[in-house]
């Protein structure tokens, strides 16, 4: 059997999902045996190449999110949202309950520790928020979920295992159902 | 009480007489998911998460506002019961802003544990984002909308428990929301005796001490119903 290829994004999320992939500790060990990992956030900015699984972090905040989770989309056999941010939004959502200037006038002017100096950043080099942050079933078809934030560190190896040895991971059946 | 028989999934039963449905499943060990239920206090059937089938009737019944008769097939483990309580269930999701990981009901809240039981893993709808008030104004407690799924247990515990009907309800649809008196911070309310069994009837993070942080909420909700069956002894 040929080593499968799996990779793992961040998109809009606070990389906590990541710090829960590392807490799977030495049993990444298990996975090295069944797969190569080929991409993640901490190797170079490569695109992603064709892979068998890809765990997605985070929610689609900006322009470049919603091009790179197409791209994603297209290159992976199966794409698993991890986290709450990548299946509900979660608190990379709590900013579309108002309006998009108004979160940069909250972040970047009025805030306190701004010294009433501050400026909304508008570098051309910089990512366009969109008006609205989506989780990412609303613009892919996502294969699998991994609620959670961030998802256990078992939840993750659990559905990594799984699918490494081509069964399908049931999280309910399992009791690792979690939100928050 | 006079006994009548009832099928029950497919279980013959001797049932008292006059109970609603839900009472009788739950005396017989039979599991009904519920959120606007709290025992000793009026049922309203708003959540719609305990529907059973009855042989006879087209549409589904709320277990908790029906009341046995004899000789009813009732059933409640159906796969169109089931496949409603996903939907209910995820709308609960979709319709406010129910943010786990902030909450100070993180890990101890009721549609958390609803959400386990009906095996959601995401939300196929879209979320509505509502821009919702959160009521810091009363010195002990917490109204925060966002979190709340219109159960109306605070507002029941607080008019037939406690006498003093601060909470209501205005508006319809998805603009709903559990007022203090006309509408007014709940500080300045004239009815509230700040006693805070609205807090313990609240079935998820809306309702809330302040003196709390994130996970840290206990609620005793059979305290009151402790408190009702009590009451009723002294009579």
């Amino acid at each position: 059997m040929s080593k499968k290829k799996i990779a793992t994004v961040w998109l809009g999320g606070c990389s906590g999902c990541h710090m829960s992939i590392l807490d799977i500790d030495e049993r990444i060990l298990e996975v090295a045996k069944l797969a190569d990992i080929v991409k993640c956030p901490i190797v170079d900015g490569k695109e992603l190449p064709e892979v068998d699984i890809v765990l997605v972090e985070g929610s689609v905040t900006s322009d470049e999110h919603l091009r790179e989770i197409h791209h994603i989309r297209k290159q992976a056999k199966a794409l698993v949202a991890l986290g709450d941010c990548a299946v509900t939004s979660n608190i990379t959502g709590m900013r579309n309950y108002f309006e998009l200037e108004d979160v940069f006038e909250a972040a970047y002017v009025k805030a306190v520790s701004n010294d009433k100096k501050g400026s909304v950043p508008n570098h051309p080099e910089l990512l366009k928020l969109r008006d609205k942050v989506v989780p990412l079933q609303e613009v892919v078809k996502v294969d699998f979920v991994i609620p959670g934030c961030p998802p256990d560190a078992d939840t993750i190896f659990y559905v990594l295992f799984e699918f490494l040895n081509d069964r399908v991971p049931n999280l309910s059946e399992v009791k690792k159902l979690k939100y928050g | 009480m006079p006994k009548i028989a009832v099928t029950i999934d497919d279980k013959k039963l001797d049932v008292d007489a006059g109970k609603t449905i839900l009472e009788i499943c739950r005396e017989n060990g039979i599991e009904i998911l519920t959120m606007c239920h709290l025992k000793g206090l009026t049922d309203v059937g708003a959540c719609r998460l305990c529907l059973v089938e009855i042989e006879g009737i087209n549409k589904l019944l709320s277990a908790c506002t029906t009341k046995i008769a004899a000789n009813m097939v009732i059933k409640t483990q159906t796969e169109k019961i089931k496949r409603y309580q996903n939907i209910t269930c995820e709308l609960f999701y979709a319709e406010r802003n129910h943010v786990c990981s902030v909450c100070v009901a993180n890990g101890k809240c009721d549609l958390q544990k609803l959400g386990y039981k009906t095996e959601m893993d995401h939300i196929r709808y879209p979320y509505l984002f509502p821009q919702c008030n959160v009521d810091t104004s009363h010195a002990w407690y917490v109204l925060d909308h966002n979190r709340c799924i219109m159960c109306t247990r605070c507002v029941r515990v607080c008019a037939e428990v406690e006498g003093a009907h601060n909470w209501n309800v205005m508006n319809r649809g998805n603009k709903v929301r559990i007022i203090s008196d006309f509408d007014t911070p709940w500080g300045e309310s004239e009815t509230c005796t700040s006693c805070g069994k609205c807090v313990h009837a609240c079935p998820t993070g809306a309702i809330w001490p302040k003196a709390i942080v994130q996970g840290q909420l206990e609620k005793k909700p059979e305290m009151i119903t402790e408190l009702i069956e009590k009451r009723k002894m002294n009579l």
